[in-house]
């Protein structure tokens, strides 16, 4: 088998491999499935197998075109949605099939997520205190008014907001501070998980980078992992750790995001990092994306089985497609 | 430059203001701009610089509240053998319908969504202007319609013309908004924000084919964005925008590589870079002023590191760096103190011009 092949270009890895296996991931999810059926004969297939792990305190990428289904593995593993088939592992507490009150109380307080649309996810009829302070009500986390007060306070100052914000309602706030809340939201709960679904695409430039910054500070001060679910791949790599790469359902490949922005392998990968825009006007001008076509590609995804080609670098293909990318 | 440029556009002092429960916020104020034929230029700026009000006033389509106070917008082009030139600004709103919009100038919006009526079939949408316009008989508009959708690109063009835009994907959409556009052969295409809203992929594709059909077409190409990376791929001249007026324009090796107007020192250091692992992005700290108020002084003084106490009390004017680069800033008005950009943008601009193979 060439299975074999791989086995041995991994061989100089090693070490760092096992340094990855001793730590215990935080999030482990296994040939996740989630299928709409939209009539008797059609269903679409949004997520078809993915699997990967997430580690605590670190930031995992997921990156695709629209469509890819990228944000509908953050909902089916927050259970959004109802998934199809497969397993989800989070902190040791098996969180897919069905759920007991127990295993749902861990889930709703350990994870947390962050939405696109600062405005659409923040209720316009209650103050930011109140929309802040939901998690804690729901759980019964205060023991008095005050006690929810300081919290409050304390998560908010650390997003950068001040405490006379606390009375103000969401509309009265810009795009960026209402991120913030958002933000501010999920931290609350003090999660393990933190889902960022597209949390700065509808922000502009400018503010864009004060919250990615913002939420990496948060993280080296709370230690909490992030999943952060994005179609801006320089941002992605600006914030992750490690990167998967969704292409119709399928993740093609998977890695640190050295492993990938340097050493990509599968075409899709090659089309979509050469698809950003370089700021480099003399070189951008001569330069032409690569193209990728599924249907006239010749990769049948459901063929393909995941190649470990060193490292945490792993890619979807069959052994020849493997073989013949890491010739190239 | 050579000579043989010919001018399409051309605006000046063009001032802008709208009218608010709050009082007036003067959006533009005093913009001074040039296109030449087969062209392209950018303009870039932070939401609310005034980059889309600017063009939507070439088009005549401010929002009822918008006032223009004062300014010119000369438009050149060719009705048969005869040269016109005209102010877009002395036309009524019938008349720019009429005669400019769509047929002469033509835009291509960010969301294809919204932009195209869902309840049409996209042949009739791209014959529509044809039709009006051109008085084209219907089956000459089919069949140029055809030829447009294969020119951007889209397979199977005859069939795809009885499509309804549901139909198609975010991509496809754009492609049918740009076929629009092109539909009556207009002089002048302005696109704002036109790959926002799609997948950097698709991005790459759309920016390609709006470059190829300039190609063959030689019309002149407004871009309005605020990604650096689009700029670098398509434009020739770029214009900075800041709080309603330019700050600073040349051309697009000009404001890449040798960048004078603090505020364009910010843009560029806030970019991601690929290449290097930055612990912090860089954030241009406080925010654009409100135009509501009066602004003293250069309105970039408040954020601006590098501010000089004249740039509080006095506007500074264009200053010119060479024949098609300018800049307003007070660090380059004669006996200003030397200033030199941040170092880390400066190893940044070497590493860049050292990539593009150019010799300091």
């Amino acid at each position: 088998m060439s299975d074999h092949e791989m086995e041995k270009s991994t061989v100089v890895r090693v070490p760092e491999t096992a340094a990855q296996s001793e730590r215990k991931p935080l999030l482990t999810v296994k040939n996740l499935k989630q299928h709409f059926r939209v009539s008797r004969k059609f269903t679409v297939k949004a997520v078809d197998g993915v699997s990967f792990e997430i580690y605590p305190g670190e930031t995992y990428g997921l990156v695709g075109e629209s469509g890819s289904g990228k944000s509908t593995i953050g909902r089916s593993i927050i259970r959004l949605y109802e998934p199809t088939d497969g397993e989800v592992d989070f902190n040791g507490v098996k969180i897919s099939g069905r759920l007991g009150a127990k295993e749902l109380e861990h889930l709703r307080v350990k994870m947390q997520m962050i939405f696109q649309d600062p405005m659409a996810s923040l209720n316009p009829r209650k103050k930011v205190m109140d929309i802040v302070a939901q998690g804690l009500d729901l759980h019964h986390m205060c023991k008095n008014a005050k006690e929810r007060e300081e919290r409050v306070y304390e998560i908010l100052n650390m997003v950068g907001l001040s405490k006379e914000h606390a009375n103000r309602y969401p509309h009265q706030f810009s795009g960026g501070q209402r991120q913030r809340i958002g933000i501010a939201r999920a931290l609350i709960m003090n999660p393990d998980l933190i889902i960022a679904d597209e949390a700065i695409s509808a922000l502009d430039v400018s503010i864009q980078a004060q919250v990615v910054n913002l939420m990496k500070e948060v993280q080296e001060s709370t230690g909490t992992a992030i999943l952060f679910i994005a179609h801006d791949l320089s941002m992605v790599k600006y914030i992750s750790d490690r990167i998967g790469v969704l292409h119709l359902g399928h993740l093609l490949e998977s890695g640190t995001k050295d492993e990938i922005f340097s050493h990509p392998l599968h075409p899709y990968t090659k089309s979509l990092l050469s698809a950003i825009p370089l700021p480099n006007p003399e070189v951008e001008k001569s330069r032409r994306a690569v193209t990728y076509d599924y249907a006239s590609s010749g990769i049948d995804y459901n063929k393909g089985t995941v190649h470990n080609v060193g490292g945490t670098h792993r890619v979807l293909g069959t052994d020849e497609e493997v073989a013949r990318w890491l010739a190239e | 430059m050579a000579d043989d440029r010919k001018k399409v556009l051309s605006i000046r002092d063009l001032s802008i203001s709208f009218k608010t429960g709050a009082g007036d916020v003067n959006a533009i104020r005093g913009v001074k701009l040039d296109l030449y034929k087969g062209e392209t230029i950018a303009i870039v700026g932070e939401s609310g610089s005034g980059k889309s009000v600017t063009v939507k006033a070439i088009m005549g389509i401010l929002a009822s509240n918008g006032r223009v106070n004062s300014g010119s917008i000369l438009f050149d082009y060719k009705r048969g053998e005869e040269e016109v030139h005209e102010d877009l600004l002395k036309l009524s709103q019938k008349e720019m319908r009429r005669r400019i919009d769509g047929k002469r100038i033509a835009m291509v919006f960010q969301d294809p969504m919204t932009s195209l009526d869902p309840t049409m079939t996209i042949g009739k949408q791209i014959m529509e202007g044809m039709l009006y316009h051109l008085k084209m008989s219907k089956e000459e508009a089919w069949k140029k319609a055809v030829n447009l959708l294969e020119l951007v690109g889209i397979t199977d063009a005859e069939k795809r013309m009885k499509n309804y835009p549901h139909q198609l994907s975010g991509g496809m959409r754009q492609r049918v908004v740009i076929a629009c556009a092109l539909a009556c052969d207009p002089e002048v295409l302005i696109c704002d924000e036109p790959t926002t809203a799609l997948d950097v992929t698709i991005q790459a594709k759309i920016l390609e084919l709006i470059k190829e059909i300039q190609k063959k077409t030689n019309i002149s190409v407004i871009y309005i964005t605020h990604d650096l990376g689009v700029v670098a791929k398509v434009a020739d001249y770029v214009m900075v925008m800041y709080a309603g007026r330019i700050v600073e324009k040349g051309t697009v090796d000009e404001i890449f590589y040798d960048p004078r107007h603090p505020y364009t020192w910010g843009l560029l250091s806030a970019m991601p870079d690929l290449d290097t692992d930055d612990d912090r992005l860089y954030t241009i700290p406080g925010t654009p002023p409100n135009l509501l108020y009066e602004v003293k002084g250069d309105a970039f003084a408040e954020r601006n590191q590098f501010a000089l106490n004249i740039d509080f009390r006095l506007l500074p004017p264009m200053f010119k760096v060479s024949d098609t680069h300018y800049a307003a800033t007070w660090l380059l008005a004669e006996g200003a103190p030397k200033v030199e950009m941040p170092t880390e943008l400066r190893e940044r601009l070497r590493r860049m011009r050292r990539e593009a193979g150019i010799n300091e």
